[in-house]
């Protein structure tokens, strides 16, 4: 069963370094905790998605929210996607999509990415700035011809919060907006 | 293993858990409470609302579906504190119109109580709570005592947007709020940082670990977590339970005994283990002879509605994430007219945090790109923004159920369906256009509202006068099982417009306090 079988002292390990604002990533076959942006720059190793699946995510977190690639988009959600249900931060839980995740964004990305090859002839990562907005507006309503995937308004939601965690949800990004941060209990690093 | 036989087995540590567990062991009796999510501690509530998303249901999958799928990821909780650990604390009481819909409208449910019966346990609760408000300008309040404490702070977007109700001939006032304006029994107050979804680690919001959990850990109750409960185990005919089979923290299945089993695993956990108990007489699930366990579950529509105020800082990041102030002139279930029906109370001024569900940048969910760019530069410093919560008309057909997926220990696992039936949807476009009218007059521009969406899980175990028509008596025992107990917002016949957690609190003192005088023989 998801993780309510999990001993406690395994759940102190991953709440340690969430408090952190930190994930565990693979570097040069080393486990290592890091901000999704470090794990970008310095990157680190994939653990659940496939180079494809990176670049068509980063380019459409790119589309949705300016700067998610940067921030480490596909670091995030590679590392949150291992988890257990239980520990994951992505706001696909809270779209009642059933786990594991992992089928859901293979599958959704691999429909944009037939799609944009459909309608484009190339990845959606090769598409210029106009062909993949034309690609994203209808999604959210649902209305895509051709789309042959997990539901487009669920995947196009999930995506564009993950991206939106990074690039407005962090302490730098409420720094940017001219935001105070005024934590309870701050997250000792920034992603 | 949980050890030995005790008094009373609690099944779900969240709102109404702690209350059960605080006022048994006080009473004396040997307590043991089984909670399948973690331990947590002040120290995990870190302010974020990405972190904030381990506090969710993290148990065995729950499917979600209907017409208007109730929001199950997002409004459950697991582990010590449940839901109630990262809730809002919005605690106003529900209106005497709402326990006689029924009878009056001849649509829906009655309860088989009425206002005046849980008129002094609401006192009782705010009382040993702590609630904010100010009961004199509430003008729509019913009989009740004062507030213990004075109201929360406003902060400029609440100020905005009643401008905007007065206008309109409407009036407003402070939200009543489980949030300390002053340090209040060994708790500090308030700091309006609108971390409250994240949860409160200095305990101004009152969460179950800071109120009834303490207590209860007190008077000697005992809790274990990563405990999955399956089903109850049938006692010596089907009239009674004699305790619950569990999986431990390693996998294993396991079971405890105990006199009185009280199931207070929310609105889906509660049904699901009853569904699943099997035993002879127990066709269609324990507690069940009349059909209804899972049925009538209800949520609240929400009609949210935004605006901005370019010239001012809207100061929408402070505060608490529940609502500095509440408009409740619609709360006549026929008021908003044009095949609606419900009431509708407003929640005016939420801290909205730029991400997230709630947040900023869902506002406009249709935006991406540099406009959502040039949208959150714009709205992070002068957007305001209310919740219309819409009572959601009891019908059968909402329901949680078993599904062919197998769960743990040979369980199957649940499925919530939902839809708003005609009315309730009406009620949310009138709120929606009532909203937008609010927002204008307040003086904002470009007023929008978003689509429908919906909040808080009521009903699927409701509490009746007898066993043909519901599922438990008007303190939450079984109908059809002497020694089972049923408490939390399951129990609600009918929601009104108002948040459940206060309402959760008294109806549940209310059953406790009866358990302890006619403890079953
Ligand atoms: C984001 C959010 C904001 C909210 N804001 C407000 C608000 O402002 N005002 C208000 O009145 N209400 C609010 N609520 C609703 C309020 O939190 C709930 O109504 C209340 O917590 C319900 O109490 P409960 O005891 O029934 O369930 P919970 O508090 O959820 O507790 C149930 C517990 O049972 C456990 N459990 C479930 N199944 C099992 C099982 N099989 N075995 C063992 N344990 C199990 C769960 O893990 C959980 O810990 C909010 C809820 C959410 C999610």
């Amino acid at each position: 069963m998801p993780s309510a079988s999990r001993p406690a002292s395994d759940r102190r390990t991953v709440l340690a370094g969430g408090a952190a604002g930190l994930l565990l990533f693979t570097l040069g076959g080393c486990d290592k905790l890091m901000t999704a942006r470090e794990a970008r720059e310095q990157g680190a190793d994939f653990r659940n998605l496939t180079a494809q699946e990176t670049r068509t995510l980063e380019a459409f977190g790119e589309v949705l929210v300016p700067g998610a690639t940067e921030a480490g988009i596909a670091h995030f959600v590679d590392a949150n996607l291992v988890r257990p249900h239980a520990d994951c931060l992505l706001t696909i839980r809270y779209l009642d999509v059933p786990p594991p995740y992992g089928a859901f964004y293979a599958a959704g990305l691999k429909a944009l990415d037939d799609l944009a090859r459909a309608s484009a002839g190339k990845g959606f990562a090769d598409l210029d700035g106009a062909g993949a907005a034309d690609l994203v507006r209808p999604m959210l309503a649902g209305q895509m011809s051709g789309w042959n995937g997990p539901p487009a308004p669920l995947l196009y939601l999930a995506v564009r919060s993950d991206a939106a965690d990074l690039v407005y949800g962090t302490p730098d990004a409420f720094e940017r907006l001219g935001l105070p941060y005024v934590a309870h209990i701050e997250p000792p690093t920034t992603w | 293993m949980t050890g030995a036989r005790t008094d009373a087995l609690i099944v779900g540590a969240g709102a109404a858990g702690s209350l059960y567990a605080a006022r048994l062991a006080a009473a004396g009796k040997s307590v043991l409470v089984l909670e399948a999510g973690p331990a947590w501690k002040n120290e995990d509530l870190v302010s974020s609302l990405i972190w904030a998303r381990r506090l969710r249901w993290g148990g065995p999958p729950v499917a979600s579906g209907g017409d208007n799928p109730l929001g199950v990821g997002f409004n459950t909780g697991w582990g010590l504190g449940g839901a109630a650990l990262h809730h809002y604390g919005t605690w106003p009481r529900l209106m005497p119109s709402d326990f006689t819909m029924k009878s009056d409208h001849g649509q829906g449910l009655d309860w088989p109580i009425g206002y005046d019966d849980l008129r002094p346990f609401y006192d009782r609760v705010q009382e040993e709570v702590g609630i904010s408000g100010d009961a004199d300008e509430e003008v729509w309040r019913p009989a009740g005592a004062a507030y213990p404490l004075p109201p929360l702070e406003q902060f400029a977007q609440a100020r905005l947007v009643s401008a905007g109700f007065e206008k309109l001939g409407m009036k407003t006032a402070p939200s009543p709020m489980a949030i300390l304006s002053r340090p209040y029994k060994g708790r500090d107050a308030c700091i309006y940082d609108g971390w409250c979804d994240a949860g409160c680690p200095i305990g101004a919001l009152a969460n179950p670990l800071v109120t009834y959990q303490a207590a209860a850990r007190k008077a000697g109750a005992r809790f274990v977590t990563g405990t999955y409960v399956t089903r109850l185990i049938q006692g010596s005919n089907k009239g009674e339970v004699a305790g619950v089979e569990y999986i431990d923290g390693d996998g294993a299945a396991q079971r405890a005994e105990a006199d009185v089993v009280i199931l207070a695993a929310s609105t889906i956990g509660n049904p699901a283990i009853l569904l699943n108990s099997t035993g002879e007489g127990w066709d269609g699930g324990a507690a069940n002879s009349s059909g209804l366990v899972g049925r009538y579950v209800m949520g609240h529509s929400i009609a949210a509605v935004y605006g901005f105020f370019d010239d001012v800082e809207t100061q929408n990041y402070l505060g608490v994430s529940g609502a500095q102030r509440t408009n409740q002139d619609h709360y006549d279930k026929t008021s908003l007219g044009g095949g609606a029906f419900g009431s509708l109370q407003w929640q005016i001024g939420p801290a909205t945090k730029p991400n997230d569900l709630l947040g900023v940048a869902m506002a406009k969910a249709n935006l991406f790109g540099e406009d959502l760019t040039r949208f959150m530069d714009r709205a992070v410093h002068h957007m305001a923004v209310m919740f219309g919560f819409g009572e959601g008309l009891p019908v059968r057909e909402n329901r949680v159920e078993l599904t062919d997926a197998k769960g743990p220990g040979g369980t199957k696992l649940a499925r919530v369906v939902h839809g708003f039936p005609a009315p309730s949807m009406k009620l949310w476009e009138k709120a929606s256009e009532l909203g937008v009218r609010v927002m204008d007059a307040a003086g904002a521009a470009d007023p929008w509202s978003g689509p429908p969406a919906s909040a808080h899980l009521m009903g699927g175990t409701i509490m009746g006068s007898d066993s043909e028509t519901s599922v438990t008596d008007s303190y939450g025992r079984c109908h059809d099982v002497a020694n089972l107990f049923v408490a939390g917002p399951g129990l609600f016949p009918t929601g009104g417009a108002m948040n459940p957690n206060f309402t959760n609190h008294a109806v549940s003192l209310r059953g406790v306090e009866h358990l302890i005088g006619n403890w079953p023989k």
